[in-house]
């Protein structure tokens, strides 16, 4: 029997791999990504973003650090004019209070809180907060945070740690290459076939 | 009877196309605008306020006149025979009622503004003047011609059923409120605005507008001004909306003392209102997004709050902020920038370079922090595909740029960064690249220059670090 064209999926796209990890981060759900820097939970926070944007969704990054490089994220694939950047100027609670906000503004596709070297705790009972609070907006929440804040309230947790790094240089590194992170999903409520420990996701980010 | 005034003012522009129309509503209620330099009145009923028609058309002229303007005005019982008349005279002439067609006999054809199509064909004809055209045989006009024929014959006998298309000043947006007591915190000022604001909307909304900005003019009472504006995400028309935009925008621009009145003004715009399609991705409610940015906006520093635009240099880390608008519609596609190829899809998706799911415990070979060609090779996955076969195209490795650039201990050995000592990272170095000299604006006076080196420590950090003559930073950390 022939396929139908409509059904197969967009050039790109494979389950088994990179987009397979991305479409766990389901809408009207509040994940996680939990890994120390460099090790690739940025750039995947910034996959999740423009894979948003591409389909022309508004996303928004809530900074607690005023870290984003908007030349990264725009050779990353992020339309900058759909980006809400809200830049926190190093005030955790802050950019806490303004993903809880954004959270409760439905219309976004996705709302991120990259907490960056600067969250090291997170308020009380704010995670089930912010859980209510995307199943309300119907936007993906995404929180990238060194360590794991959010406790039980976090239907994604998906846990990023670096393998190595790729330097370009015959004989000595002449130009960084990129970074190859592993990632984990450690927990998942839509499918916890995501978290058993046989899969992980290995992943090349390109410098 | 209808008695209609062409006020024609010849090579007006927009601005005084704008006096002729002011001055003519300033004669008559009924004024019709009939293009560049033509105005056309009403004058019935206008004798027992101005006098006869010379009279008025006097006034007319005389007004324009203390506006430095020359023009002339016609009086006829149609918008052609005015006209006409007003091109054919010298300052005033008037045709008196009856004699219409008679005096546009002579008139060319052109008066009627016909259509290049129907012009070739009354040539064709031999017919020149409006009297020609008026002495056609009727009938025989409207089997040739449809409707059309007819009317233009009307039109050509000086015959105008037509009421004026009225023409009204666009209407003006704003409220005042005077506070003789002289308001000194913002509380009540806040309230004082949101009242106006809520008389502002229902009038937008009852003239089918929305704002798209709204501005304030504060007189203060040490007798200075305080202005200031805000502008929505996406016009509206909501009183609530845009009373806590303009909380936030008062709260974040206080006036420096007291207010002894406030005048705000809205800048309409027509909205139109547009069915959704169903494939379109939700969007948020220009309502709720603008009381979310207001309160962003009093959370942290509004400046802080928007767009990104990257700018035209070459400079490091040069953006600014623009305001995060529903206007600009988000690209279905990535940026030109971006590495990857679209797919056709109705809900194109990048294409990601593809991770490979591993299995747990699995061991990778060994690959060096140097050397180009076993990283190439890949890890490999026992029993799997090796890296380097599925990551032909990788996703792009993001960068938290420390703003500002923090400053750094970087210990060299033989001219390369070995060791390095910031609040918050130290560590041995154990592979890097560069330096990679930049430099730029060297025409301005903010010239830049300095070497960039992408660094490793041991515990995995992956730094760029940068060197210029006030010493070593730490400008950004890969992630």
């Amino acid at each position: 029997m022939a396929t139908s064209i409509e059904s197969l999926p967009p050039p790109g796209w494979d389950g088994e791999g990179l987009d397979g990890l991305l479409a766990a981060f389901l809408p009207g759900r509040l994940s996680e990504i939990v890994g120390p820097r460099s090790s690739g939970g940025g750039s995947l926070l910034l996959a999740l973003l423009s894979r948003a944007t591409a389909c022309g969704g508004l996303v928004a990054l809530v900074d607690a650090s005023d870290s984003l490089d908007p030349v990264t994220a725009t050779r990353a694939g992020l339309d900058l004019r759909a980006l809400l950047w809200v830049r926190c100027g190093g005030r955790p609670a802050s950019a806490w209070s303004a993903v809880d906000l954004l959270a409760r503004c439905p219309g976004f596709r996705a709302i991120a809180l990259d907490l960056g070297a600067a969250g090291h705790t997170a308020p009380p009972s704010l995670g089930t907060r912010l859980q209510r609070a995307a199943e309300g907006g119907g936007a993906a929440v995404i929180v990238r945070t060194p360590r794991h804040l959010l406790g039980g309230a976090a239907a994604l947790v998906v846990s990023v740690r670096r393998m190595r790094t790729r330097w370009i240089g015959a004989d000595q590194p002449k130009r960084l290459g990129g970074l190859v992170s592993e990632a984990r999903v450690l927990r998942s409520r839509a499918d916890p076939r995501l978290a058993t420990p046989e899969r992980a996701w290995l992943i090349e980010w390109r410098a | 009877m209808t008695r209609i005034a062409c006020l024609v003012v010849p090579g007006a522009d927009e601005q005084t196309q704008r006096i002729l129309l002011e001055t003519a509503l300033a004669h008559s209620p009924s004024v019709e605008d009939g293009g560049p330099g033509i105005v056309y009145l009403d004058l019935r009923g206008l004798e027992a306020l101005f006098g006869g028609e010379k009279e008025i058309a006097r006034r007319i002229l005389d007004t324009i006149a203390e506006r430095g303007l020359t023009g002339r005005v016609g009086v006829a019982g149609s918008r052609a025979g005015s006209r006409f008349a007003a091109r054919s005279g010298d300052g005033i002439t008037i045709i008196p009622p009856g004699r219409d067609a008679h005096r546009l006999g002579p008139a060319p054809l052109a008066l009627l503004d016909l259509d290049p199509r129907m012009a070739a064909r009354f040539g064709r004809w031999g017919i020149r003047t409006l009297g020609e055209l008026a002495d056609l045989p009727s009938r025989g006009l409207a089997e040739r011609l449809g409707d059309e024929g007819p009317w233009l014959q009307r039109l050509a006998r000086g015959e105008d059923p037509t009421p004026l298309h009225l023409w009204m000043p666009p209407p003006v947006f704003e409220e005042s409120a005077q506070c003789p007591w002289g308001v000194e915190t913002l509380d009540p000022l806040v309230d004082l605005a949101a009242g106006l604001v809520g008389i502002l909307c229902a009038r937008l909304s009852r003239h089918g507008f929305s704002a798209d900005a709204f501005e304030w003019s504060c007189r203060l009472a040490d007798r200075t001004t305080h202005d200031g504006a805000c502008a929505p995400p996406a016009p509206l028309s909501d009183p609530d909306a845009a009373a806590a935009l303009l909380r936030s925008s008062l709260e974040a621009h206080p006036p420096r003392a007291a207010v002894a009145d406030i005048t705000l003004r809205a800048r309409p715009v027509r909205v139109a209102v547009a069915q959704p399609r169903f494939d379109e991705p939700p969007r948020p409610s220009p309502r709720q997004l603008t009381a979310a940015l207001a309160r962003l906006g009093a959370l942290v520093d509004a400046r802080g709050v928007g767009s990104p635009v990257i700018l035209d240099t070459h400079r490091p880390d040069a953006n600014q902020m623009t305001p995060f608008t529903l206007g600009r519609e988000a690209s279905p596609s990535p940026s030109p920038l971006s590495p990857s190829p679209l797919s056709p899809s109705p809900c194109p998706l990048p294409q990601w370079g593809r991770g490979i799911q591993i299995p747990s415990r699995l061991s990778l070979n060994p690959s060096p922090l140097r050397g180009e060609g076993r990283v190439r090779g890949g890890p490999t996955v026992r029993g799997g595909p090796t890296v380097s076969g599925l990551m032909a195209r990788s996703p792009i490795l993001a960068m938290h740029r420390m703003r500002p650039p923090r400053p750094v201990e970087v210990t060299l050995a033989a001219g390369i960064p070995a060791h390095l000592r910031a609040a918050g990272l130290a560590g041995r170095i154990v592979a890097g690249a560069g330096p990679w000299r930049i430099s730029g604006d060297w025409w301005t006076d903010a010239s830049f220059a300095r070497d960039e080196w992408d660094v490793e420590l041991a515990d995995g950090t992956l730094c760029r670090l940068a060197r210029d003559g006030r010493g070593w930073r730490l400008e950004a950390i890969y992630d």
